[in-house]
């Protein structure tokens, strides 16, 4: 009674409050003199970004189109799934906002890599906490860079040699490495923002989770556990021997 | 049933949180004093500071145009009053006027605060009925600022000079 409730709970308010605060918060950053927000919407490559994660999600069984759109489940409950993986897309396209650089050359280098990561992804075998894993440390790295490493050579308030690489840095590349100066409290949101992001993720797998032991109540745990463990091509071979394996059974209980 | 009460419930407070994300994008607040000031205009309470606007009025009629602009900014900082915006476009008027030639540079700011005062009142004309105004509509005001800007014969005409300020 309360794992249900609990359940509904977390899928149907948590989740989408939790992605939507990403999405709110991906784009914020303060000004680094005036101190006044600034609002950036996703460019477009963030979008792509957005789609190319979305995909991953499903390869990786985090998202499970199939079982949670149904046409057996109630259109209420179809349209609240729908509309928090519309939130997921969203927080997904602000996360990516949140840690690229906003303009000039280092906007499409970081752009490039994640694009290059992701497609990678597609063809790699993922079970969902693979999948978390990679993606905590790809958001992680791309922060670390951004926030710490970029931010700091182009701070206004640091020390000389970081100005004098900072300088150095724009006048090889010949402006194109300029960036905008914010507020040190842009690094703490985006922090915040990808913490956010990456708990829901996780609160997204233990709902696939649940799922799953709804349906797998019968088999025990340790059977599930060996199956995660394999690699897709094992899996679908598991998957043939049962199915190949079944009428037998089922004309054994015939016979009995 | 309380799961489907918990999905309504969850589903039309996401939706309204949706829908409020998308407001803050589309207004870019740049405080949280403009996001409240933002939120009053959306729900119709915005009301200006008459203390603000008073003083502001006050020291105009003394020709301490300046002034009585940054009163009238303080009066009015969402810039959402239409009869505020027709006073600081009257300011720029009258303190860009000039016998000889026109402060080009103050009419064009006049003539963005009389449009912004029109866009505000495009339910009806707007009108101010203030004895100390020659001019009491924005139209009136708006027409008189684009003839300030633009450039013609009639600015080598000597007996311009002779021209009176509205």
């Amino acid at each position: 009674m309360h794992d249900t409730r609990n359940r509904a709970l977390v899928d149907f308010v948590a989740l989408p409050f939790l992605f939507l605060t990403v999405a709110l918060l991906g784009g914020l950053r303060v000004d680094g003199e005036s101190r006044a927000f600034v609002f950036l919407a996703p460019p477009l490559v963030t979008l792509l970004l957005a789609v190319l994660l979305m995909l991953l999600l499903v390869r990786g069984d985090l998202l499970r189109f199939q079982q949670w759109i149904r046409s057996d489940l109630s259109p209420l409950t179809n349209v609240a799934h729908s509309w928090m993986f519309i939130t997921l897309f969203f927080a997904s396209a602000q996360a990516f906002n949140s840690v690229l650089p906003e303009r000039g050359l280092l906007h499409w280098l970081f752009s490039f890599f994640f694009l290059w990561t992701l497609w990678n992804n597609q063809f790699s075998s993922f079970d969902a906490r693979r999948l978390l894993r990679s993606l905590a440390i790809l958001f992680g790295t791309a922060f670390i860079l951004k926030h710490m490493l970029l931010a700091s050579l182009y701070s206004p308030e640091g020390g000389w040699l970081k100005r004098v690489a900072g300088t150095l840095l724009q006048g090889v590349t010949i402006g194109t490495l300029d960036a905008p100066s914010f507020a040190p409290a842009t690094g703490y949101i985006s922090f915040f923002t990808l913490t956010l992001y990456v708990v829901g993720l996780i609160l997204l797998a233990s709902a696939a989770n649940g799922q799953t032991k709804i349906i797998t109540h019968a088999i025990p745990a340790s059977v599930v556990e060996d199956y995660r463990q394999v690699s897709t091509a094992e899996r679908l071979t598991v998957r043939e021997a049962i199915l190949t394996e079944e009428p037998q059974s089922e004309s054994r209980r015939d016979n009995t | 049933m309380q799961s489907k009460i918990i999905q309504l419930t969850g589903l039309g407070l996401s939706l309204v949180y949706g829908a409020f994300i998308i407001w803050i994008y589309a207004t870019e607040p740049r405080t949280f004093k403009e996001v409240t000031t933002s939120a009053e205009i959306a729900a119709g309470t915005y009301q200006i500071n008459q203390d603000h606007f008073n003083s502001a009025i006050a020291l105009f009629r003394r020709e301490q145009f300046r002034a009585a602009r940054d009163e009238w900014q303080l009066a009015d900082p969402a810039q959402a009053d239409a009869r505020t915006q027709f006073y600081i476009a009257y300011s720029f008027y009258r303190e860009g006027w000039g016998r000889v030639y026109f402060d080009q540079n103050l009419f064009k700011q006049g003539l963005g605060a009389v449009n912004r005062a029109i866009a505000l009142a495009s339910a009806s004309p707007l009108t101010v009925d203030d004895p100390d105004l020659h001019m009491h509509s924005a139209a009136e005001l708006k027409a008189e600022l684009e003839q300030g800007i633009e450039l013609s014969w009639s600015d080598v005409n000597p007996f311009k000079v002779l021209r009176t300020r509205k």
